[in-house]
């Protein structure tokens, strides 16, 4: 009899352990079904969050110091040495990601990315990247971060991120969207007073929509206290005066050459130096 | 690629339409015919699939439904798998494709008992997402040479083990042996991130599969 009732409860002490291992592997994703399942665990929203913490902190200000950063595909270990160089500094505001926190667009580096990101101090904000929308990318995209296009408030200074990436949606989709940008500027807020757009890819670049690439920058130069544009993509540091009215685009470097560029921003209006970790 | 199928499947069964009327014959006064229609049966015969396997994970689908071969001494099996990857944060769940060899070096049967283990297996997949946005080779529309990889098709490795119990004769209903197996495996696309990056450890790469297989012939 107790033999007999040894062995059942030995028998349902393993099957309960067994259904806790089990559990736990599909809890941590080690059942996965394909590298592109869109399966989100952990943070979503991050954009929306963050933004929420810039415009709070900078709030009344009108100077302020961000990290411009792009391009951290497959990048792990310089993203993650970034993350900690950054920590290190306390004067800088938040971080600017440029777009491409995936390379293949698989959902393991949304996360794996979110997961270092994450442990910077200051609120970070991520832009759409053309990689980042490959296979079902964009979906796992605005499930982590959020929408691929959005603003915010950093002071008086609207930022304006952009979803620039064209050929990846077959020009089927308004990229980029006029009507988005129209309605930023339309903006009432007594408190916009300036202009910076963000972007993964800028204009004259095969991924931009070239032929409204004027047009684009008509609505840039007529913003409010426009100060300058910021893009990535080409793993490069660029400065360039691509419409030659004065206006400037900054490419910012990939992660990969460990070294971004810091913004200050203040009355006077802004001003920039490459920074190498 | 439809009209491929298309072309496929109107050779094949116009030459069931002139071979099969032979099926059901009764054995007649030509040798040598029945011995032709008994190599063309036993040929056909050959591609009845196996067995079947249910499974879950291992990049294969989160739930999948296999059949395939057997042969080279039951050291040698090859699997064709479609899975389901659920919808979760895309729009839609998609279909997956596996084409699977299996490499079983070793068979320890437990005493007199109807278990036996087979203590490793060694497999390589290729599986394919079956989805339009999805490509083997970048699509036109891009500039040459602007995504190296193909988002469509991955390759993968895995390792792993087998318990098989063995149905007596007596007892069998449809099946011969049932078993109960695991594997850890892993894609191109994942050892390409490790292998460059320390902050990915080994265990960030790993996919688990579990599974049932059903043999049946």
């Amino acid at each position: 009899m107790n033999r007999s009732l040894g062995r059942f409860l030995n028998g349902l002490c393993r099957g309960a352990a067994s259904i806790v291992l089990l559990g736990a592997a599909v809890s941590c994703n080690l059942l996965e079904g394909s590298p592109y399942d869109a399966r989100v665990t952990g943070e979503t929203d991050v954009n929306t969050r963050n933004i929420a913490r810039i415009e709070h902190a900078l709030s009344g200000k009108t100077s302020f110091r961000f990290a411009f950063i792009s391009d951290t595909q497959r990048w792990y270990d310089e993203t993650e040495a970034f993350v900690n160089h950054l920590n290190g500094r306390d004067d800088v505001d938040f971080v600017l990601h440029g777009g491409d926190v995936s390379d293949f667009g698989v959902t393991e580096e949304f996360l794996w990315q979110r997961d270092i990101l994450g442990e910077l101090r200051v609120p970070y904000v991520v832009l759409l990247g053309n990689h980042d929308v490959l296979g079902n990318g964009v979906r796992v995209y605005r499930r982590v971060f959020g929408e691929e296009n959005f603003s915010f408030m950093a002071g008086d200074v609207k930022f304006i991120c952009l979803n620039t990436n064209a050929l990846e949606f077959d020009y089927s989709d308004p990229i980029p969207d006029f009507n988005f940008i129209k309605t930023q500027l339309n903006d009432e807020n007594p408190i916009y007073r300036r202009t910076i757009y963000a972007m993964h890819v800028a204009p004259g670049d095969e991924q931009f929509n070239n032929n409204v690439a004027d047009i684009f920058h008509y609505y840039v130069r007529s913003s409010r206290g426009i100060l300058c544009a910021l893009y990535g993509h080409g793993h490069a540091f660029v400065e360039a005066d691509k419409f030659g009215d004065g206006i400037l685009y900054y490419e910012t470097p990939c992660i990969g050459k460990r070294f971004y560029l810091m913004f200050t921003v203040n009355e006077e209006g802004y001003t920039y130096e490459p920074v190498y970790f | 690629m439809s009209r491929f199928i298309f072309k496929c499947l109107t050779v094949w069964l116009t030459a069931l339409w002139l071979l099969v009327p032979a099926y059901g014959e009764t054995p007649g006064e030509n040798p040598e015919y029945d011995c032709r229609v008994e190599r063309y049966r036993s040929g056909w015969n050959c591609l009845v699939p196996r067995y079947v396997k249910l499974q879950t994970g291992g990049l294969m689908g989160s739930v999948s439904v296999g059949t395939g071969w057997n042969y080279g001494r039951d050291h040698w099996e090859t699997d064709l798998i479609l899975g389901v990857i659920p919808k979760y944060s895309d729009d839609h769940a998609r279909l997956s494709f596996t084409l699977k060899q299996n490499y079983y070096p070793w068979k320890v049967q437990l005493g007199q008992s109807p278990f036996s283990v087979e203590p490793l297996s060694c497999s390589f997949f290729v599986n394919m997402i079956m989805d339009r946005d999805y490509w083997v080779s970048q699509f036109d529309k891009y500039p040459n040479g602007y995504y190296w990889f193909s988002t469509r098709v991955r390759l993968n490795m895995g390792l792993g083990q087998r318990w098989t119990l063995r149905i007596p004769e007596p007892r069998r209903k449809f099946h011969r042996s049932i078993s109960f197996y695991y594997e850890f495996s892993t894609c191109d696309m994942y050892v390409t991130s490790a292998v460059t990056n320390r902050y990915l450890s080994f265990w960030d790469i790993l996919r688990l599969s579990l599974g049932i297989k059903f043999q049946i012939l």
